[in-house]
């Protein structure tokens, strides 16, 4: 009687179990396990060194902002603590002017429900 | 989902996902400015003080003795939409999925600042999570109408019948039923209510909103906006055929919501808004919380049928065919439209 009475438990938790996990693609990242890389060119080390200490790649990959609207991005990180050398000031913002600007197209990274 | 930044953690859920009634946790948006710290909750305190006769210091368990509460509403990012602004805004681009409903269940904020007993000079309820920003980046600190919070406010320690998850704000975050969710404070360690509403960068530049319209493209001036509050009136299509035939009937499905406590109704137009008709409303609700509907839809001839939704809630404000173009991409609630090719 009480081991019938353990294996309903048993079976009744595997129920509950199978009913709360959603399914999904196992083939897709969990969030926040795999980041977007920033593409070639002059200016890139100088924008990860910049940007990757408070946020990964994506953030930026969906950006679509003109030179101007660049500027005004860089100089605000700055002021929040971003490391951008005076030189490399104008590099780092005609990196991501060239490679993000209003023509760009971003797709976000498709991932796990959270938590799987 | 759809991870918008890998760390801090922001994702948005597909559109084509939010077709429950009460949104799953696994698939409710993540939003998150910093990267949280995992309080401790053996030491985790809420502190209340400020204006207040008593300031008081409460474990989970102090709060878990006072009245239980719940609420069903719907929380949505001020920043959903931004990405379908023209011209183009910086920062994180949301589409459509940063919106989820929920049962949050907690305590009443008024229940616990009672405890401390506030002062008649408190008017607005400054807010303190224990996320700390990198660097030189101002703090997350936020405050929200006093009178608000003590109306319907309340502290979550649930969500949706389980724990607070981590990436939702655990142990405790607040539930602003009807108001953006700048105001929703998750990591939530301290209550202060003060005389004056918080300073800062997240007070004083962000989650601003114009008084009104201007042109777009055109900054406005921090004296021609106020503070982010009440959602606006909205309204999605989660489900819809992507070819039809025409003659045919198909279910197109959605949500709406709004700042107020209900939508009155939802209609559905094939002809560019000449014309509405009425979609059915399902009957579950709650004050705040979403209205799913469905119409039965039968396109009348071949070519692509362009389908908009609009949505009226009780205090019938409409839902406009454009969203007020704003510097920091707020608040978007244009007409939602779908394309539908539909042969013969």
């Amino acid at each position: 009687m009480k081991r019938a009475l353990v294996l309903l438990c048993a079976a009744l938790l595997l129920l509950a179990a199978a009913k709360k996990a959603p399914r999904f693609n196992a083939s897709l990242p969990t969030v926040g396990t795999r980041f977007g890389t920033l593409p070639l060119g002059k200016g890139r080390a100088q924008t990860e060194a910049a940007c990757y200490a408070c946020h990964s790649a994506d953030l930026l990959l969906q950006q679509r902002l003109t030179e101007k609207q660049w500027t005004a991005a860089v100089e605000k990180m700055i002021r929040w603590g971003a490391e951008v050398k005076d030189a490399d000031k104008p590099v780092v913002i005609a990196y991501l002017a060239k490679n993000f600007g209003p023509e760009n197209k971003f797709v976000p990274r498709k991932t796990r429900p959270i938590g799987y | 989902m759809l991870q918008m930044n890998g760390y801090a953690v922001n994702a948005e859920t597909p559109l084509e996902l939010l077709t429950d009634y009460l949104t799953p946790n696994e698939l409710f948006f993540v939003r998150s400015h910093w990267i949280p710290r995992t309080p401790n909750l053996s030491r985790w305190r809420l502190t209340v003080d400020g204006e207040v006769k008593t300031p008081v210091s409460l474990s989970l368990a102090d709060l878990r003795k006072l009245p239980v509460t719940e609420v069903t509403c719907v929380l949505q990012c001020a920043g959903n939409g931004r990405a379908l602004y023209t011209p183009v805004l910086p920062g994180v681009q949301w589409r459509y999925g940063a919106v989820g409903n929920a049962r949050w269940r907690g305590v009443r904020v008024r229940d616990v600042l009672q405890l401390a007993g506030v002062k008649d000079s408190a008017k607005h309820l400054h807010l303190f999570g224990s996320d700390d920003p990198p660097r030189k980046v101002p703090p997350f600190h936020r405050s929200v109408e006093l009178a608000k919070a003590m109306d319907d406010a309340i502290l979550a320690y649930e969500m949706n019948g389980v724990k607070l998850p981590a990436e939702h704000g655990a142990p405790l975050r607040l539930v602003v039923p009807g108001w953006a969710g700048d105001h929703w404070m998750k990591w939530l360690v301290r209550l202060s209510p003060q005389a004056e509403s918080q300073r800062g960068f997240y007070m004083e530049t962000a989650y601003r909103y114009p008084l009104q319209p201007g042109a777009a493209g055109v900054a406005f001036k921090p004296e021609e906006m106020s503070p982010v509050t009440e959602l606006f009136v909205k309204s999605n299509v989660t489900t819809a055929p992507k070819k039809a035939k025409a003659g045919t009937t198909y279910d197109i499905r959605g949500f709406a919501f709004s700042g107020a406590p209900d939508i009155a109704k939802v209609e559905v137009s094939d002809d560019d808004g000449a014309t509405w008709n009425e979609a059915q409303l399902d009957a579950r609700h709650s004050p705040y919380a979403w209205r799913l509907w469905s119409y039965r839809w039968t396109p009348r001839a071949a070519g692509t049928a362009r389908v908009m939704v609009r949505a009226t809630d009780s205090r019938d404000r409409v839902q406009p065919r454009d969203a007020t173009w704003n510097q920091s991409g707020y608040l978007y609630n244009a007409w939602h439209t779908v394309d539908i090719e539909v042969t013969a």
